[in-house]
């Protein structure tokens, strides 16, 4: 049965919709600043999205309290959903993904509490991660198959994932699916506790890599059957070509040398979607800059591809690592590889890794056609996960 | 599909033992969680970092494992609520009140799928592996997914659910006037081999799970059509499992069944955001020793969101 993606949005560092993105991956013009939106007294670098939270509750119209993350969930999948209207004969659902839920608000409910007797309670009412989901589709009116997945760093491709397993299985017909995270000082001290919180702007696949620059945004995709398409005349932006979710079992939070999960989620993903290895255009890797993801990730990309990589690039250099919006933010970004034929370009890439010698794409490239598109997620708990996007 | 193994730690004496159904006892105040010997299923040194939500469900996977002797099983799903709260809440503190570099142990352990992740990592388990998040209806999503499995090419599947609580929770439950439930919220995990080979290990089988998010129809017509869906009515259901006695007028429920008797698991169980799978693995148990044959399992822990599982003999 063919899936198609007949919507797309994303908001993240390099802009407020998918137009914004696009242009700013065109033009190498990457998110990651000294961070400036978030209330820090630190000088690091961070990938925000360029408004408060203040302005997205006027912009989305929609009351406080709630979380940041449910704020560039909403602004992803209203811009996914557009034009779209609610008919009681398309099962319709929705699968959002988040690491953190409303920790943004929670951080600052635990900071209240050390200092006051009287911390403002509303503001550990958006901490749990299905709420921040309900926000979302209570403002696009979805009721129904309402879900939340948190599997870390992977999340956002396991919703895609199960949106389409859904829709395979007749549970659903039409099925937003995607994920958001926002910046938080929790995460933040949490990648610099484990000493992968970059100083400097993130190298993804260089020999010099040091660690990540956190960023936050959303992206979602919506995803139909052609029973729902009958009805809705969407245009088919892309189809799904395959999937697959596979463990590590290696360390909690480490990835494995020999690449074991991600050479398994990648081979799997071909399977299950009949594509040949040489059939794939473009990865878009999932590239943190954190020393021990991309030697992992290039040695698995070697396993399967052997000595014929195709061009990949990691775009975590221009967002920053979005966490669970990763997976949905870069599936937004092969979806535009495919509609335009274009590559696009890893930036601050000078040295190839040592052991893997993979030298990824630096410029522009649109010399050639994109057809099928591999798109990796690796997240904590050794959790892996390839979504690969095809031409509708 | 078959249910090849179930395991609970809960206020019951539910853990490696089949009669604990036949003892329950209402929670009271002074009613603690069971603690099993943890150190039968997890290495020492392991065990000492390890929060309750974790040893709980590594020691009901394992049981699971060993009751249904399937070693690898082909994916493993979890549900939970809230997720590893008390290392949150821990890293979160630390970012707050230590400067300097702070110890990432609580960090790490902090993610949803902290759950999952260590349980194919105790297991050595490569297959899928997924943790469902959606307040009081993430154990009944885990289920969803574990049925999409066993129909796509998988033959078992570990799925289970788990919730801790820390102190902050009866707190905002006294300040939000929720005070019939303040002194029970509390933990709980429960996990099953699901399987579609019936062993002798079998117990009942898992027919359909089904969830309702924010809505907005009859619950009654709701349950018809879930009913309809699988060729049943409600009078086809020998009981109805509820765990939202304390919080749904005990009449709104017994409308909705008619004359089907209405259980209620919650005062046996105590809240916590995935108390259904407490009260599927005591569906379980009735169907195993024959005191009913079909089992609606109703959860409306949340108002507005309406899980349904139902459950058979195997017999029926």
């Amino acid at each position: 049965m063919s899936i198609y993606i007949t919507g797309v949005g994303v908001i993240s560092a390099i802009g407020l919709n998918v137009e914004e993105n696009y242009q700013s991956l065109r033009n190498k013009k990457t998110g990651i600043e000294p961070i400036n939106y978030f209330p820090s007294t630190k000088n690091i670098l961070v990938g925000e999205v360029k408004l408060s939270s203040d302005d997205l509750i006027a912009q989305l119209n929609v009351t406080a309290p709630i979380s940041r993350t449910s704020l560039l969930g909403l602004a992803a999948a209203k811009e996914a959903w557009e034009g779209n209207q609610h008919d009681a004969s398309i099962r319709t659902g929705i699968i959002s993904s988040t690491s953190v839920g409303g920790m943004d608000n929670s951080e600052q409910y635990y900071k209240q509490r050390l200092e006051s007797d009287t911390p403002d309670i509303s503001l550990i009412t958006t901490h749990d991660s299905g709420t921040t989901t309900e926000r979302i589709a209570t403002a696009l009116g979805i009721s129904g198959y309402i879900n939340t997945l948190s599997t870390a760093c992977s999340s956002g491709a396991n919703a895609i994932m199960l949106g389409a397993r859904l829709i395979e299985q007749n549970r659903l017909d039409r099925v937003l699916v995607g994920g958001s995270d926002s910046f938080t000082n929790f995460t933040e001290e949490g990648f610099r506790s484990l000493m992968i919180y970059s100083d400097d702007w993130v190298k993804p696949f260089d020999e010099n890599r040091n660690g990540l620059n956190l960023g936050e945004g959303g992206g979602f995709i919506l995803l139909e059957n052609e029973k729902s398409l009958n009805i809705t005349n969407n245009k088919k932006l892309a189809a799904l070509g395959g999937w697959a979710n596979t463990a590590d079992a290696y360390h909690q939070t480490a990835s494995s040398p020999d690449g074991k999960g991600a050479t398994l989620a990648i081979s799997n993903a071909l399977k299950i979607g009949n594509i040949n290895p040489s059939e794939v255009s473009y990865v878009n890797a999932h590239g943190t800059g954190t020393p021990n993801n991309d030697l992992s990730e290039s040695v698995a990309l070697k396993n399967v591809f052997k000595e014929k990589v195709p061009p990949f690039s990691s775009t975590k250099s221009y967002t920053g690592h979005t966490l669970a919006a990763s997976g949905a933010i870069e599936a937004v970004y092969s979806v535009l590889a495919l509609q335009h034929n274009v590559i696009f370009p890893n930036l601050n890439y000078s040295t190839p890794i040592t052991d893997t010698e993979l030298v990824p794409e630096v410029n522009l490239n649109e010399s050639h056609e994109v057809n099928v598109v591999l798109s990796n997620s690796f997240g904590f708990g050794g959790n892996n996960s390839t979504v690969i996007f095809k031409k509708a | 599909m078959y249910i090849n193994a179930c395991s609970t730690i809960s206020h019951q004496n539910s853990f490696q033992n089949e009669n604990w159904i036949n003892e329950l006892v209402p929670l009271d105040i002074k009613s603690e969680l069971i603690t099993p010997d943890y150190k039968e299923f997890i290495a020492p040194a392991a065990l000492r970092r390890m929060s309750k939500i974790i040893r709980m469900s590594l020691a009901c996977s394992k049981d699971c494992i060993q009751q249904s002797g399937t070693e690898t099983p082909d994916a493993i799903i979890v549900g939970t609520g809230l997720g590893c709260l008390a290392d949150t809440e821990k890293f979160l503190n630390n970012t707050l009140t230590l400067t300097g570099l702070i110890p990432p142990t609580s960090f790490i352990q902090s993610t949803h799928n902290t759950i999952a992740g260590q349980i194919s990592l105790e297991l050595k388990n490569h297959n899928y592996n997924i943790t469902h998040t959606q307040n009081s209806l993430s154990f009944e999503h885990a289920l969803i997914d574990a049925i999409l499995c066993l129909n796509e090419e998988d033959s078992n599947v570990l799925v289970g659910a788990a919730d801790e609580a820390i102190p902050l929770l009866d707190e905002l439950a006294k300040q939000f006037g929720l005070d019939e439930i303040t002194h029970k919220l509390t933990s709980g995990a429960s996990f099953f081999m699901l399987s579609n080979n019936k062993t002798e290990a079998s117990k009942a089988q898992l027919v359909d799970s089904y969830t309702v998010g924010l809505n907005n129809s009859s619950p009654g017509d709701i349950i018809d059509d879930f009913l309809k869906r699988n060729g049943l009515t409600i009078g086809d259901i020998d009981n109805v499992l509820s765990n939202t006695f304390g919080t749904v007028s005990e009449f709104e429920i017994m409308d909705t069944f008619n004359a089907t008797p209405v259980k209620p698991i919650d005062e046996c169980s105590g809240y916590y955001f995935t108390n259904s799978a407490f009260g599927m693995h005591l569906g379980v148990e009735m169907l195993a020793q024959n005191s009913s044959k079909r089992i609606l399992l109703y959860n409306t822990l949340n108002n507005s969101n309406i899980g349904l599982t139902l459950l058979q003999s195997l017999e029926a």
